[in-house]
């Protein structure tokens, strides 16, 4: 009877799933036009050469990668069908699909995965993604071995969305710089959608490729890109039905309205990888902010939960280290510096900063990144008010735009700054470069511009870099976080809300860990 | 004359109490605009200890109306004082020496007349941080050529007049002549267009704020538009309540401004 059971459920368990996947090959549409809606604008479509979100939206769809992930950090076949990483993890060997085409017809092959990774790794913003290759070798036209100097763990997740596009050789390898290479405006890709029309501040317009090597996809036949000027124009626009997708939403107020339409879903997946955390820097050279205990008083004194639950409406999450919580690398034990304005006061009168005639101890300027008011101003303002209580007079120092606070901040010339930087998947990619003693490089935003230097974090960090020990490597990081975090180069407020709000006429949405920085080539769109 | 103007009357009395409630109310009312008092987004006449509501901060609404005022009002009067100086002395050289000064002066007055205002104005804070000061500056600069016209075409007409003649013929300088004879009789129209000058003024520093551009260490009706713009569609107050003062200075600015017209003006004078 027993047994008779289980088998009764085995297959009504069986029976369920291809009853599901039979209803979901059925709803999958093919055609229809599908608008995103975006405020970031991109300069060229590039992503081999340019980080940040407005060129990997469109660069995921026009360029392929070797790699995609899946929601849960699994690395699934793409442009390569499999791959293997050797025992010493020092080489990779990548076997690429064999009916792989550029939009120009011509195959893609091993030699422009090896001209792919050589460009990245030569201009790339991000200098420790591709750092350790030696070389890669192209025994044939399908296959193609990345050599490593080192181990390095986070190679694979490097592979993916954005970070690893592979550019067409006969295309790029002219000589020419791929900064500014002409073709950066109307690149061919191997991707699921091919450029039809870049209108720089308006709008990027892509067709579906006929010839993508994944079979029956892409199911959209056009994806257009809008460019916003605010993200209250562009709310205004989803909440009319003219923007189908609305990736990044930001803003907590825009967040709680779109949530009432009941012809949107909205969602916070699909961020998982960017790791955006707020947070407020200090330049560790200034007079009062080169004692630690000033800093640490300063991060006592920031009403983390205000900050979240009022400010936010609790739509973002406190950050409490580098990495944000939701990766593998998280350290949930460190120190929280929850409010407590008494110990910042005692903190202060410790480092020898007494209070003057009004009650005023020193006066700092603050900076922030004009445009997500909410995260920067907001807090950058509320500084003012609440580090009054412990006798700290802030200024807060508007930029006019954002080449104005980048030239301040990565010029060293700041006291403390409200800042946005992402994890980028793995902290080898994002974090880092934050706080390695090599990195303080004066001119280069979201370097080491607190100019913060420990040379035993730089010492658990490179073996953290090289560890391919999961479980290791994330012990490696929960020591680095808690002397990070016990030293305070950065007060951590809170990870970005970000949000995908799109008509629930869209199936398949973005919720990868990469969203919509990954190809759009299994959404579509119901009549 | 003025007195009998009821329109003019109401706008004196509008801007005395604005002045009043600006420079006694603080004394008053002695909450820090900067302070955060209540949860964030309150409405107006929800919770009494902010009875006109709190911006997105939390910050009180009606602090920040008492205190900002000071900013609003020295902004105001402070770009209309940069007009009327840019705009009197290049109006007047022109005006009184013509030829080739006027030839110059007019053609650097166009320049300056084809520049878009706002954008001009946004150009120079930018340039040099959005401070109150700045912002003050940075408004007198684009709008003194229209004073400037204006004298000039006074100083045009006086020049010719017979007792300009025979102060010349009595030996007077040219100093003189500018200084004391045909500016005291160019000055009704002059002092017209400066009161209004306060008004325009003071839209253009709200103007700056809501595109982001204002002092966000200083406390200004404008400052408040700017930084409540981006919860407008949730909390109107944060908005409307500073606009609704905005628009009352200027409001009671223009009616004087108006009165004094009618009041100067020799047509309209009841014998």
């Amino acid at each position: 009877m027993r047994k008779f059971k289980t088998l009764a459920m085995a297959a009504a368990v069986m029976a369920s799933l291809v009853a599901a996947s039979a209803v979901e090959a059925a709803e999958a549409v093919k055609g229809g036009t599908l608008v995103i809606g975006m405020t970031q604008k991109p300069r060229h479509l590039n992503p081999a050469v340019q980080s940040g979100t407005a060129t990997a939206v469109p660069g995921t769809q026009v360029f392929a990668t070797p790699l995609r992930f899946d929601e849960n950090w699994q690395p699934q076949p793409y442009l390569a069908e499999s791959w293997s990483v050797s025992d010493d993890g020092l080489s990779i060997t990548l076997n690429l699909r064999k009916n792989a085409k550029f939009h120009d017809g011509k195959p893609v092959t091993s030699e422009d995965v090896a001209f792919s990774v050589q460009t990245v790794k030569d201009n790339h913003p991000f200098k420790s993604m591709f750092s350790p290759v030696e070389k890669v070798e192209t025994p044939n036209a399908n296959t193609a071995v990345i050599h490593f100097a080192r181990a390095h763990p986070a190679a694979l997740l490097a592979m993916s969305s954005a970070l690893l596009p592979i550019l067409p050789k006969h295309v790029y390898g002219d000589g020419q710089d791929p900064k500014s290479h002409p073709a950066n405006n109307m690149p061919v890709g191997a991707g699921p959608f091919k450029i039809v029309e870049f209108k720089p501040g308006e709008h990027v317009i892509l067709e579906r490729n006929p010839d993508y090597f994944i079979e029956g996809r892409p199911y959209l036949d056009r994806i257009i890109i809008k460019h916003y000027k605010d993200s209250n124009s562009l709310a205004l626009a989803v909440d009319k039905g003219e923007v189908d997708m609305f990736p990044f939403v930001t803003n907590t107020r825009d967040i709680g309205r779109l949530k009432k339409n009941a012809n949107l879903e909205v969602t916070n997946q699909g961020y998982a990888a960017v790791g955006p955390v707020n947070w407020l820097a200090f330049n560790t050279k200034n007079e009062f902010l080169s004692d630690k205990r000033v800093r640490q008083a300063i991060a006592y004194a920031i009403d983390k939960n205000f900050i979240v639950k009022a400010l936010h409406g609790g739509f973002s999450e406190r950050a409490s280290g580098p990495v944000v919580p939701g990766s593998p690398f998280y350290a949930p034990d460190v120190q929280k510096y929850d409010l407590d304005l008494d110990k910042a006061n005692a903190l202060l009168d410790e480092a020898g900063h007494a209070k003057n005639g009004d009650g005023t101890r020193f006066t700092l300027k603050v900076d922030y990144i004009p445009g997500p008011n909410e995260q920067q101003k907001a807090i950058a303002e509320y500084l003012k008010p609440q580090l009054k209580k412990i006798g700290i007079a802030v200024e807060v120092r508007a930029a006019p735009d954002f080449p104005t606070w980048a030239k301040r901040v990565s010029g060293h010339e700041f006291d403390m700054t409200m800042d946005i930087v992402f994890n980028w998947g793995d902290p080898v990619i994002g974090v880092h470069r934050t706080y390695l003693c090599d990195n303080i490089r004066e001119g280069v935003i979201w370097s080491n511009t607190q100019s913060y230097c420990n040379e035993k974090v730089d010492g658990i960090l490179a073996q953290a870099g090289v560890e391919s020990d999961a479980d290791k490597r994330a012990a490696l990081y929960r020591d680095a976080q808690s002397i990070i975090v016990d030293e305070v180069p950065i007060a951590f407020i809170n990870t970005l809300p970000y949000h995908t709000a799109y008509s629930n006429k869209i199936g398949n949405a973005p919720i990868s860990i990469w969203g919509t920085m990954a190809p759009l080539d299994e959404v579509y769109k119901a009549k | 004359m003025f007195r009998r103007n009821y329109a003019a009357m109401f706008g004196l009395f509008l801007l005395v109490l604005l002045v009043l409630v600006t420079l006694i109310g603080p004394l008053v009312y002695s909450v820090d605009p900067f302070e955060i008092v209540w949860a964030p987004l309150t409405p107006p006449g929800e919770e009494a200890t902010a009875p006109l509501g709190t911006d997105y901060l939390g910050r009180d609404i009606l602090a920040g109306l008492i205190h900002g005022g000071v900013a609003t009002l020295a902004v105001g009067l402070a770009a209309a004082l940069i007009t009327v100086v840019i705009g009197l002395t290049v109006g007047a050289l022109a005006g009184f020496y013509l030829g080739i000064v006027d030839d110059i002066l007019m053609r650097v007055t166009e320049f300056f007349q084809v520049l878009p205002a706002l954008m001009f104005a946004m150009v120079l804070v930018t340039l040099f941080s959005s401070s109150l000061v700045v912002v003050a500056i940075a408004i007198g600069l684009v709008s003194w050529p229209p004073t400037a016209r204006l004298a000039r075409a006074e100083f045009l007409r006086i020049r010719n007049l017979e007792y300009v003649s025979a102060a010349r013929s009595v030996g007077a300088k040219n100093t003189r002549i500018i200084w004391q004879v045909i500016l005291p009789n160019a000055l009704p129209p002059l002092i017209v267009s400066a009161t209004l000058t306060i008004g325009t003024a003071i839209l253009f520093e709200a103007g700056l704020s809501f595109l982001g551009l204002s002092d966000p260490n200083t406390y200004s009706w404008g400052y408040m538009i700017g930084s409540g713009r981006d919860n407008i569609l949730d909390a109107w107050w944060a908005v409307t309540l500073p606009g609704g003062m905005i628009f009352v200075t200027v409001l009671a600015v223009s009616l004087i401004g108006d009165g004094l017209n009618d009041a100067f003006n020799p047509k309209l004078r009841e014998r």
